[in-house]
């Protein structure tokens, strides 16, 4: 290593194991096709993925068209086992400037502890002028492909690092991506562990399971609530009202857990907040004033888009931080299919779990998937199938009647009140469009009957999420799919556009 | 009497190198080479002309390749008169070749040195220190560890079973890589162990055992033993990466090299069919290839390796390590009848398997994995200290945070260098090696040990569910949700060392239940300590075990109701399916605090209408049974499960997914 001149990046050991030698400030970045998997080991030296380190003399596996960068700031030795349809190292990351956000947030951090402990201010900090400092509560905006998700993934993974008991709250709102959750649901969830990369279908970390876990960030529990759909722009006042229930839950939890509060919380967003054209644009500025009115913002994140950044500073400027950072050269265009695929990943880990297979050529049995040293043991879920009567279950669907964009509506209009109409479904009609339909389980509604209001199951949130996969019309039964045991007798459901099919 | 008994057998394990191409069981298949020989060379007498030959071999070397090695070393057996020459064409090509292929020539070296050994040994003794430690110190981790094995078996690879070199030659390099009494190598522990037996030491020779075994399990992937023994091994691994005390390690290397001794040594002997394509011609030219005094086992068994079972006889002895009665440790664990004041030597295997449970009985660690002492060390410490280390650093690291000029403006956070390493690396020196985690300056040994302690119970957990199956949880409730941050486990810190949060608290609290149901135990009736008994709920044997203590046989996890022995973990599960985790948590909750939710913070309808409901538990059913998709009947068995909580279980089949 001493000669940086002379030596290979990457080196063949045999035939299925290959030897990057990557120098400090570089990333290895790869791409995995469809069922293939890959093992890397980091051979020697530091590395982080995303923002989440990992151990020396480990290997890790990553699978389901998993894209995703080595980066070492020390330089480091990796074996890559398998074979990536793309990979490549660079020496041109974003990750300076990412990480000189982290320490920017960190000192909010520090200051707003300070004021919790009530110490005095430091006098090291002469930025220190603010009288009444607060947490950082970021707002990360980008356009399709710019790497938000990751740059709220790295910023939460450093928070959890530094060692300071930090417990940042990750939010997504982007209910074509899933979070936690399945897509068509937007989550909150506090993390406390490095959230690790795997596959596409665990990028926030993973919701718990009974099984034992390593990692809390695979033992999840988040506050989800379900739009139902991918695309924002289909019922933005009912993204904006789940919005505001996710914010109004984070507050209460804030308001019983000071010290959590301080760790701020970071909010990844769908790309179409910041499509700039035509008829999103109405919308989409009210759901950016949804996150930061519900999530009390003070920092903006843009992410490599100059347009957007004008705008937000414009808008916001004058009363928080607006941030243009850079994107990363690594974000790879995903196409509508790839996204339709991982989509169906993650419906698939949620209900069994996902468990990848070695590649050929890893002679050790000893690996880790997403952090977890068994998989095969702790990464296998069971689902439960069970037959419901028609009456069982009572099932929703919100405002779809009358589902022509807003947009071509008058501000204002009278639509108001239908969009955000629950409407029942009937299974027995043909066309109700439930067989395959994925279905949010909500919390059971407020037991008392004068407590109870008509719009009430827009603001319950998911429990859990169910499948119908067979419907029995002339018995009136179907069959559902449901990721653990309980009753649904009585509970009632919301049907979005989501389907699935094992 | 040497330190460094004799070994027995001569010949190297046939897994001995894990790289391909060398010592692979596919490779290795004697008498016969699936590989085609190379024609011998005739030499000159000429030295030059040889020292060009030997040389132009040698480059070919460039892999960990089993036939370039053997051919090299009946080269350098033939030429013995050559012996210089080839002695250093080795030293300068092992000095000249880049770092990934100095391996291969070590091996050479090795082998050479091993099997034809006059007058090899003696050549490469006077230059073997100093080519093995900048070797050492140039190549990566993993090729380390293999030369550490290797610099293991030099300690008896003489053919009279002393080190190989000559024992100056061999404590220089042992000293130098492992620490010796004085000259200690912090940096080779990450959490720095002072010692005179030095963690990597210990670890480097529990590698070598850790080998043996997973070298059976690649001959018997299925066995239980094997696994096991494995598992029990790389915990015990981990144990030692993550520090223990001085005499901790020198009880766990004993235990191992009692270990070491006793361990199956089919590995090397078990040999693949020779395959098809088998060359007769060489093979009768390998059969007089016999490796000098003692001649080993096999002719056939060439290179070696090195890394053979050590036979009875090479129990090595540490100056230093602490005496210690392994018979007493292994017999507390094994039947009373099968107790032999040579425990070493019935069933082997078993050994392994004991290994951990010799060690807790020992004291040496906790049934968690803990190093006993560990508590009390860092207890000892704490007075003399004025300030608690924990939040002197935390106060450090805020302090040096926000002595950085960084503003968050895209001027500055793009065009500064950024210091973030610092406060990710630097600041946080212990890091775990399982799952990477650091733990900042002045986190007390009682915080890393809580950590490891927590991987070890979850592998321990994960290993015990298998037969239950797991699913997803149900997400909490808003309410649980909301004051999450509230849960409050008596004492208890979070998993991984930190703030505790719900689900790691859920999970604590899970497994002190686990744990208390798991010590629950029945005495077995006198004369019934070999009776196999099954629990009638899972079918599944139960497991007996000797208390040392009250020296009675019992059996562990288990409960004895209406005349049958259930396990305890089992009837808990089955009496008690409608009180679940969250039910638990919420009562400790409200028992232990006041939850008052003033109306005026009620902002929305949402938390008015939640607040209050009654709360259904939405907590994973404990009994889920099999690992594939489970089917309920249409009549909802749930429903009579969460209604009536003594009905039996819910009927439950398989059905392929
Ligand atoms: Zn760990
Ligand atoms: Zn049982």
């Amino acid at each position: 290593m001493a000669d940086g001149k002379t030596y290979q990046t990457e080196v063949n050991i045999d035939v299925n194991t290959r030897q990057w030698n990557l120098e400090a400030g570089t990333e290895y970045r790869f791409e995995l096709d469809p069922g293939t998997t890959v093992a890397i080991k980091l051979a020697h030296g530091q590395a982080e993925i995303f923002g989440a380190e990992l151990a020396e003399g480990s290997v890790y596996l990553f699978g389901f068209e998993c894209k995703a960068a080595v980066y070492t700031w020390q330089g480091c030795t990796i074996e890559v086992i398998g074979l990536p349809s793309t990979e490549y190292v660079s020496d041109e990351t974003p990750m300076h400037a990412y990480a000189n956000v982290h320490l920017a947030l960190e000192q909010m951090r520090v200051r707003a502890l300070r004021t919790v402990h009530g110490s005095p201010p430091s006098s090291d900090d002469e930025a220190d002028t603010d009288a009444n400092p607060e947490p950082p509560r970021v707002l990360v905006l980008g356009p399709e492909n710019s790497g938000k998700t990751t740059v709220a993934k790295i910023l939460v993974n450093y928070a959890v690092r530094t060692g300071q008991d930090w417990t940042p709250m990750l939010l997504n709102t982007d209910p074509g991506e899933g979070g936690w959750a399945v897509p068509g649901a937007i989550a909150a969830a506090p993390i406390s562990s490095p959230i690790q990369t795997s596959t596409p279908a665990t990028t926030l970390g993973c919701a718990a399971s009974s099984a034992p876990t390593h990692l809390t960030s695979n033992a999840l529990l988040p506050l989800a609530y379900w739009y139902g759909h991918a695309e924002t722009k289909r019922n933005p006042l009912l993204m904006d009202r789940l919005i505001r229930n996710l914010g109004d839950n984070v507050a209460e939890r804030w308001d019983h857990d000071v010290e959590s509060r301080v760790s701020g919380l970071i909010v990844d967003t769908p790309s179409s907040f910041a499509a700039s054209s035509g008829a999103q644009n109405e919308h989409r500025h009210a759901l950016i004033k949804a996150c930061v009115d519900a999530f009390k913002i003070n920092v903006i994140l843009v992410v490599g888009h100059e347009k957007l950044n004008v705008e937000m500073q414009r808008t916001y400027g004058n009363r928080m931080t607006v941030v243009k950072i850079p994107k990363s050269g690594g974000v790879v265009e995903l196409d509508a299919s790839y996204r339709e695929r991982v989509r169906k990943y993650q419906l698939q880990n949620y209900m069994y779990g996902k468990i990848l297979q070695p590649p050929p050529g890893l002679s050790t049995k000893m690996y880790l998937q997403g952090g977890e040293q068994i998989p095969d043991l702790t990464l296998n879920l069971a689902p439960v199938s069970s037959i419901v009567s028609f009456g069982d279950l009572t099932l929703y669907r919100i405002g779809e009647e009358t589902m022509a964009p807003t947009s071509a509506l008058p501000i204002g209009a009278t639509r108001v009140v239908s969009e955000m109409q629950p409407l029942l479904v009937d299974p027995a009609q043909p066309g109700s469009g439930l067989y395959n339909a994925v279905l949010a389980l909500l919390a059971p509604p407020n037991p008392d009957e004068h407590e109870r209001y008509d719009e009430e199951i827009l603001d319950l949130p998911v429990v859990g999420f169910l499948v119908v996969t067979a419907l029995d019309i002339p018995n009136k039964r179907m069959t559902i799919l449901s990721p653990s045991q309980g009753s649904l007798v009585g509970r009632t459901a919301i049907v979005g556009s989501f389907e699935w099919q094992e | 009497m040497s330190l460094y008994p004799q070994p027995q057998s001569q010949g190297y394990g046939a897994a001995a190198f894990p790289p391909p191409g060398y010592g692979q069981p596919s490779m290795y298949a004697p008498p016969a080479f699936s590989y085609a020989p190379p024609a011998q060379p005739v030499y000159h007498v000429d030295p030059t002309s040889f020292r060009r030959d030997y040389s132009t071999r040698l480059a070919e070397l460039t892999v960990n390749s089993r036939p370039i090695i053997q051919n090299l070393s009946m080269v350098a057996q033939d030429y013995t008169r050559f012996a210089d020459i080839v002695v250093q064409c080795i030293e300068s090509h092992i000095r000249r070749v880049p770092q990934w292929m100095k391996l291969p020539a070590f091996y050479l070296l090795d082998a050479i040195s091993k099997n034809v050994y006059n007058p090899y040994a003696n050549c490469f003794a006077p230059l073997v220190v100093r080519l093995f430690l900048d070797t050492y110190e140039q190549v990566d981790q993993s090729t380390r560890s293999k030369m550490e094995e290797m610099l293991l078996t030099w300690r008896t690879g003489s053919p009279n079973g002393r080190e190989l070199f000559g024992v100056v030659p061999q404590l220089a390099i042992e000293r130098q890589i492992w620490g010796g009494e004085s000259t200690q190598n912090a940096s080779s522990s990450r959490f720095g162990t002072s010692s005179s037996v030095s963690a990597a030491q210990v670890l480097s020779e529990l590698e070598f055992v850790l080998n043996q075994q997973e070298r059976a399990l690649q001959m018997n992937p299925y066995d239980k033993a094997s696994q096991h023994h494995v598992a029990v091994l790389q915990q015990l691994r981990k144990l030692v990466q993550a520090g223990v005390s001085q005499a901790e390690l020198s009880q766990i290397l004993n235990q191992l090299r009692t270990l070491a001794q006793s361990a199956p040594t089919s590995a090397p002997v078990s040999v693949p069919p020779p395959p098809p394509a088998a060359r007769p011609s060489y093979a009768a030219q390998q059969a007089s290839y016999a490796p000098p005094p003692p001649p080993a086992p096999q002719s056939s068994s060439y290179p070696p390796p090195a890394y053979m079972a050590p036979t009875p006889s090479t129990a090595y002895t540490v100056p230093k390590s602490e005496p210690i009665d392994l018979a007493s440790f292994l017999s507390s664990v094994q039947p009373p009848a099968a107790s032999a004041s040579v425990p070493t030597a019935s069933a082997p295997t078993n050994n392994i398997a004991d290994l951990f449970s010799a060690l807790v009985k020992a004291g040496v660690v906790s049934s968690t994995g803990t190093p006993t002492g560990a508590g009390a060390t860092a207890k000892a410490e704490e007075p003399s200290k004025p300030v608690d280390p924990v939040k002197d650093a935390a106060r450090k690291y805020r302090k040096a945070i926000l002595k950085h000029k960084i503003k968050l403006t895209s001027a500055d956070i793009s065009k500064q260098r950024s210091h973030v390493v610092e406060f990710m690396y630097d600041r946080l020196p212990a890091q775990c090696k399982q799952c990477g985690i650091r733990f900042p300056d002045g986190a007390s040994k009682k915080t890393m040990d809580d950590h490891l302690d927590m991987h070890f119970r979850q592998n321990q957990k994960a290993g015990q569910a298998v037969s239950r199956g797991h699913s997803r949880c149900w997400f909490v409730t808003v309410e649980d949700w909301t004051h999450d941050g509230y849960v409050d486990v008596k004492g208890k810190g979070r998993a991984d060392g930190r703030k505790i949060s719900s689900s790691a608290a859920a999970a604590a609290e899970a497994a002190k239940r686990e744990a208390e149901l798991r010590a629950l135990y029945v005495v077995v009736p006198p004369g019934d300590e070999a009776k196999p008994i099954s629990c009638p709920i899972c079918k599944e044997p139960l497991k007996s075990e000797f208390l040392e203590d009250d020296e009675e046989w019992v059996w562990r996890n288990a409960v004895k109701r209406d005349d049958k022995i259930y396990h305890a973990t089992c009837h808990a599960e089955a009496t008690a399916s409608k009180s679940t985790l969250a039910v638990r948590l919420r009562n400790e909750k409200t028992g232990s605090r006041s939850r008052s939710i003033t109306p005026e913070k009620l902002r929305t309808p949402p938390k008015a209408a939640v607040d209050g409901v009654p709360h259904k538990s939405k907590s994973p059913s404990p009994t889920s049974p099999v690992r594939t998709k489970r089917k309920a009947e249409d009549d909802d068995p749930y429903a009579r499960l969460e209604g009536k909580g003594d009905a039996p279980p819910a009927k439950k089949f398989a059905v392929s997914a």
